[in-house]
């Protein structure tokens, strides 16, 4: 009984022990995650920026009325108004602000 | 003796279209407006009824007459129990914009923690309800509600005059496109999202409400038009009576409602004035329009067929209140 109740608790310390490694093996990690770094926070910034601006190109698709452009169905945009009454704002700031409202899409 | 031979010529009857397809659950009865729909519904829920079926008969139309009918008044006031079996509601669509906009309402509230809906929001909320579209909208999303209830065996729609019905179709069509582009675009957004968490090694991806939603809008869209449209569900009768001008417009209808697949169920003929009155002694008034009313029965029976599917005669006085609505269930199903 008392060797079975051991048992998990040596499965988790080992599962400590081999966490951050050390010697050769933890540096080519270390290297490994820096270069990934290097190379993916553009990637993610980019990402990240092109999603702001397909979120407010959703808004106005959705919620057009609210600047003078006419969406069709209101009864079933109304729905998604509460998820972007936070954004409602800054995407009106945004979008009077270009010249013209497809210059603010891309 | 002129009624038994009226029975005779008609091949197929109301109550083989009902034995035909015991799988049909939506009804409707549609036509230019005082041909009878009202009555039809009526009388076609009373027989189902008779014959063992729950049944609801419904109606968003803001001047229903269902209330007339039934004598009863039933507007907005959710399903109203008739008789055994027999339940007629009044939807009353102000009450479900005004209860949908509260709920959205609510929904901002709750979600964000506020106390007062911002003034921009409150602006588009109002603005937004004073459209058209609004409307038709509010009505055909109450109907889903009650079909996705499924309380019933069949549910007889007691639709406003044609118009109104294809509108929704033809806006459901533009609907569901709208739909399914912005749902690509949320799609995609979800896909920079899910590689920003692929790149950060985030474990989870916050789920898109606004994907969920969508999904949901057009899930409601289509069952609302599945529920005018479903070959095997739906029965759409057209009522018309013997005079030209009802024939062509009927005719017109016929058209546009095939080009949206509707499926057309049969005709029924209303407001026949009774060929043995000829016998009595009638003033030439009568004569008259009894040999008008020939004249056009007969082209109905040549353009429609065996797709007429009763004869209902004028009655001698308005059709109100059970016993009313009996003895015209009684002429068109042939039985009580």
């Amino acid at each position: 009984m008392a060797e079975e109740r051991r048992k998990p608790q040596d499965r988790v310390e080992r599962a400590e022990q081999e966490d951050p490694p050390r010697g050769i093996k933890g540096f080519m990690q270390k290297v490994k995650q820096v270069t990934y770094g290097m190379a993916a926070h553009d990637m993610t910034r980019y990402a990240l920026r092109t999603r702001a601006s397909m979120e407010h190109l959703f808004i106005l698709v959705t919620m057009g009325d609210m600047l003078g452009v006419p969406i069709l169905p209101p009864y079933y945009s109304m729905r998604l108004l509460p998820y972007v009454v936070p954004q409602v704002a800054t995407w009106k700031r945004r979008m009077l602000r270009e010249k013209d409202v497809t210059d603010a899409m891309f | 003796m002129a009624q038994t031979t009226q029975s005779q010529t008609d091949v197929r009857s109301l109550v083989d279209a009902f034995r035909e397809h015991p799988e049909r659950r939506y009804v409707m009865f549609g036509g230019k407006g005082g041909l009878g729909k009202t009555t039809f519904s009526a009388a076609t829920g009373y027989w189902l009824a008779q014959q063992g079926h729950k049944v609801l008969v419904f109606s968003v139309d803001p001047q229903a007459s269902l209330s007339d009918i039934f004598k009863k008044d039933i507007f907005g006031k959710g399903p109203v129990n008739i008789m055994d079996n027999l339940w007629a509601q009044e939807i009353d669509a102000d009450q479900h914009i005004k209860e949908y906009q509260d709920e959205i309402r609510h929904k901002i509230l709750d979600m964000y923690g506020m106390d007062k809906v911002p003034d921009e929001i409150e602006d588009y909320i109002a603005a937004a309800s004073a459209e058209p579209a609004m409307e038709e909208s509010a009505i055909f999303d109450s109907v889903v509600d009650i079909v996705n209830q499924g309380d019933y065996d069949y549910y007889i729609y007691d639709l406003v005059p044609l118009g109104h019905a294809l509108y929704y179709l033809s806006m459901a069509k533009v609907y569901d496109e709208w739909i399914t582009r912005i749902t690509k675009l949320r799609e995609e957004m979800q896909e920079h999202q899910e590689m920003v968490a692929r790149i950060r090694r985030e474990k989870e991806v916050e789920e898109d409400h606004i994907l969920e939603e969508l999904r949901f809008i057009r899930d409601r869209i289509n069952t609302a038009s599945s529920i005018l449209t479903d070959r095997k569900k739906t029965a759409f009768f057209f009522v018309i009576i013997p005079e030209e001008m009802i024939l062509l417009d009927t005719a017109k209808a016929a058209k546009l409602f095939a080009a949206f697949n509707v499926p057309i169920g049969g005709y029924v003929v209303n407001r026949v004035i009774p060929e043995d009155l000829l016998g009595e002694d009638v003033p030439p008034y009568l004569k008259n329009r009894i040999e008008m009313q020939r004249k056009y029965l007969a082209r109905i029976d040549q353009t429609f067929g065996d797709q007429i599917l009763a004869r209902v005669p004028e009655m001698e006085r308005d059709v109100t209140g059970l016993e009313m609505i009996e003895r015209v269930a009684g002429r068109m199903y042939g039985e009580s």
